[in-house]
């Protein structure tokens, strides 16, 4: 808690990657969370594109500590015929959230046909889904103005917030034509004035405080919202309020 | 549980240790002059810093150590690092420098950039030098060549270093470079691994780690923020955020 807000860490992630010292040691992520005053992270484990085996680590993980972690649901169109099932099976069994998508991971622009059915699914549900964006070709924020306006019922997440400027102005510009499109904010780019710059552009009701926990310390990326200068009504929204309205939490 | 409110002002004393000024030909700083340095310093409690200028770094060492001095002032807060770099005249510049008394740390000018390799027979004017005037170094970990980092630095054990700039992607490196180099130390702006500053605190001491923020480069506040949220004590705090520098930069680096 942070002022009476519940912070939600709105990017995370379960497994490791040892040459990056990604370590999803739960106490070493409750340390940092406590330290801070984090009160929830959502995760999610994108190494497995069947999704069934990440979903899988993934409950197991959170049931560690329920009243810490939530999961979102993985899955990949590099196996198509396993998406559907395994987000009906991972929302409805795993009782997870929302769903994460890694275009990096696969061929295809995330505005492209193999990922409608995920699009479809969502709308059907009122889900919402974040993705990682950038500058490169799979992962550009601007598809996200091509996809939101057809699934209204969904909402889509800009991971990173597109991370650098030119992808930061399409995220930003996606944001403001489409009430469904939010902008997510850890990036290991810190550079002044970013926080700042979402909130007063896009709306502090439309960013997600996210940390990429354990890729990154979750301290770090709350003291940018922390630090940020913008009204203490936005960062109650951006730490907390948001994704407790999105979440349905 | 550490409080945490939504405002944040550091508890003690803080002295960055590594703030950029001035205009990259390609993007411009936020902050127009001192004035608003120091204005964003205050913002976050930042008492003093040290400042070396954006030219200096990406054009000519020569002239943006010049520009430097519109930055500087004289009210105590902000310290000048100069860009330096193995040439005569980069040589002479610093040590005429020095020879006013104005030399209490350099910076290393990415002369790899160029192809030309961190190595002995390239730097060994330079470096026997700041070794003989005890003049500390700070030297960029991003695109670095570390095995030339190590390599050289050991041959010049007198040499205060001061590594800046590690990242995530540096997380196999961190660890065996501070046992291969006791006399340096790391400094924090980019570091995020989960829970490595108390790691790093465990295992090489508090007097290993220095608090620099990269301003403007990297916002200001956030690592900042970081540190005052950690099982650091306030002692260990202190030393990270400004004790560490001043012995630093007073000529004291070097702990053998």
């Amino acid at each position: 808690m942070i002022d009476g807000i519940k912070v939600i860490d709105f990017h995370g992630h379960v497994g490791r990657q040892d040459s990056i010292g990604m370590n999803d040691d739960p106490a070493l992520m409750l340390h940092a969370m406590d330290q801070a005053g984090i009160d929830l992270a959502c995760l999610f484990q994108i190494f497995h594109p069947d999704g069934t085996t990440g979903n899988d680590l993934a409950a197991r993980f959170i049931a560690q500590h329920p009243d810490r972690f939530v999961a979102f649901a993985y899955i990949s169109p590099t196996m198509p015929e396993r998406m559907v099932p395994e987000l009906t099976r991972a929302i409805d069994e795993l009782n997870f959230v929302a769903i994460k998508l890694y275009p990096p991971f696969t061929p295809w622009e995330f505005n492209q046909p193999p990922w409608h059915p995920i699009y479809e699914f969502a709308d059907e549900r009122n889900l919402t889904i974040i993705f990682h964006t950038d500058h490169l070709r799979q992962n550009r924020p601007r598809f996200l103005a091509d996809m939101a306006p057809r699934h209204p019922q969904a909402n889509f997440v800009a991971g990173h917030s597109g991370n650098v400027p030119e992808a930061r102005a399409e995220a930003i510009a996606a944001a403001q034509a489409h009430p469904n499109v939010y902008l997510e904010t850890c990036s290991t780019f810190r550079t002044p004035g970013v926080i700042e710059q979402l909130v007063n552009e896009a709306g502090a009701d439309r960013v997600l405080f996210g940390s990429d926990i354990p890729l990154m310390d979750p301290r770090s990326q709350l003291g940018k919202i922390i630090t940020a200068d913008i009204s203490d009504e936005a960062k109650r929204l951006v730490l907390g309020g948001n994704a407790q309205r999105l979440l349905r939490l | 549980m550490t409080m945490t409110s939504l405002n944040f002002s550091a508890r003690v004393s803080v002295f960055d240790a590594n703030v950029r000024v001035g205009d990259l030909r390609d993007e411009p700083s936020p902050c127009r002059d001192r004035h608003q340095l120091l204005a964003e310093m205050d913002r976050h409690a930042v008492e003093r810093a040290l400042i070396y200028h954006a030219q200096a770094e990406s054009i000519s060492v020569i002239d943006g150590n010049c520009y430097l001095e519109d930055w500087l002032g004289d009210e105590g807060r902000l310290f000048p690092q100069w860009l330096v770099m193995p040439t005569a005249d980069s040589l002479a510049q610093i040590q005429a420098l020095h020879r006013q008394g104005r030399v209490n740390a350099v910076r290393l000018y990415d002369a790899s950039l160029a192809g030309l390799p961190f190595r002995p027979w390239v730097y060994d004017g330079l470096l026997s030098w700041l070794s003989e005037a005890r003049i500390p170094l700070w030297i960029l970990l991003p695109d670095a060549n570390i095995d030339d980092i190590v390599s050289t630095l050991r041959a010049y054990p007198n040499v205060v270093s001061v590594l800046v700039g590690a990242h995530y992607s540096h997380a196999l490196w961190v660890r065996p470079v501070l046992h291969a180099l006791p006399s340096a130390y790391l400094e924090l702006s980019r570091y995020e691994p989960i829970g490595e500053l108390e790691a790093l605190r465990d295992e090489f001491g508090a007097e290993r780690l220095v608090y620099g923020s990269w301003y403007w480069r990297y916002a200001m506040g956030p690592m900042l923020f970081y540190l005052h949220h950690t099982s650091l004590h306030e002692n260990e705090l202190a030393l990270i955020c400004a004790g560490n520098l001043e012995r630093i930069l007073q000529g004291d680096g070097n702990r053998d």
